[in-house]
């Protein structure tokens, strides 16, 4: 059943009323600089301690597996900003190192012995890591939203 | 030079570093999964979210896509998924459309431009007040504004608006049976 919001959607559609702002539509074509050629994608995977919870103090929880690794990312929503705490394990070798990408801003981090890695005062909204490995493809995680 | 149209040729394009083809997928469909997001009921912000998720997506299945031809659904029915969760977070419950590439979401199905313009160009076939009501509406006049120009009382707006909305709805499957 398709339920009346569609229908006035489809009406302001043609009647050209809430067009689609320049700004999304120019954020939209901007994605395509964040493609990772030959990366393998690593999917969402449940928290042995919390899965995708967002604790009272705002931390949230989020959990990648591919090709072998575990992202386990601790991420923070605080003054209008994200921090990221993050491990890899198992440590992805000597030379890795990975990106912490929002659509605007990314950090690149070196891995500690541990796979940890830190990044912080990124702006809310789509984030995404991408783990680089010295002779095999990047593996990067899901995008996933991250809003106070 | 050939310039790709087909939005399976423009996927493909896309898929093989051709930024312009991204940007005319972008063209194509960026107002429709704009329409299906705020269609969901997000803010302008939310929906911003849910439709750039859409992207994000698609560049996460650049290279998997089983139907390119079926893009377009596809990223409508991507984008109901993300406003969806948006939603779901503010409201626990909210079900989540399941994502079958070309297979169209029906409820995505109803914001292809042929149809909105259907829709539209239908309006004018419809008696007063729905005819007036609806164009007002459409112009996201709220149901006071509505009710003065109508000379109708605010309260009787909601329900005469499910009135004709369901009036243009047997109208659409008039003409679909007559064709």
């Amino acid at each position: 059943m398709i339920n009346e919001e569609y229908f006035l959607a489809a009406l302001r559609l043609a009647a050209g009323h809430d067009p689609l702002p320049e700004h999304v539509s120019a954020a939209a074509r901007d994605a395509y600089g964040l493609r990772v050629p030959q990366a393998v994608t690593a999917v969402p995977a449940e928290c042995p301690a919390s899965r995708e919870v967002r604790s009272a103090d705002g931390c949230k929880m989020v959990r990648f597996v591919a090709a072998g690794l575990t992202f386990d990312l601790e991420v923070t929503v605080g003054d209008g900003l994200i921090d990221v705490a993050g491990q890899i394990v198992p440590h992805p070798g000597e030379g890795s190192h990975v990106d912490v990408r929002t659509p605007h801003l990314t950090l690149t981090r070196r891995l500690a012995r541990t796979g940890h890695f830190a990044a912080t005062g990124l702006p809310p909204g789509w984030l995404s890591v991408v783990c680089h490995r010295p002779g095999q493809p990047p593996v990067q995680t899901r995008w996933v939203r991250i809003r106070p | 030079m050939h310039e790709p149209r087909d939005s399976g040729e423009l996927l493909k394009a896309a898929a093989d570093d051709d930024q312009r083809a991204w940007d005319m997928l972008e063209s194509r469909y960026g107002p429709r999964m704009w329409a299906t997001a705020r269609a969901c009921g997000l803010s302008e912000a939310d929906a911003a979210d849910a439709v750039q998720g859409a992207w994000l997506r698609l560049l996460e299945h650049l290279h998997t896509i089983r139907d390119p031809s079926g893009i377009g659904a596809w990223l409508a029915t991507t984008t109901r998924r993300e406003a969806m969760l948006i939603l779901r977070k503010e409201r626990p419950g909210v079900p989540l459309p399941e994502i079958v590439p070309g297979d169209p979401d029906p409820a995505a199905a109803v914001l292809e431009a042929d149809i909105s313009r259907r829709l539209w160009n239908a309006v004018s076939g419809l008696h007063e007040p729905c005819r007036t009501l609806l164009r007002l509406v459409a112009t996201d006049c709220g149901n006071r504004q509505v009710a003065g120009r109508l000379g109708v009382p605010v309260g009787s707006v909601g329900p005469t608006r499910s009135r004709c909305l369901e009036r243009l709805r047997t109208l659409i499957h008039q003409q679909e049976t007559v064709q």
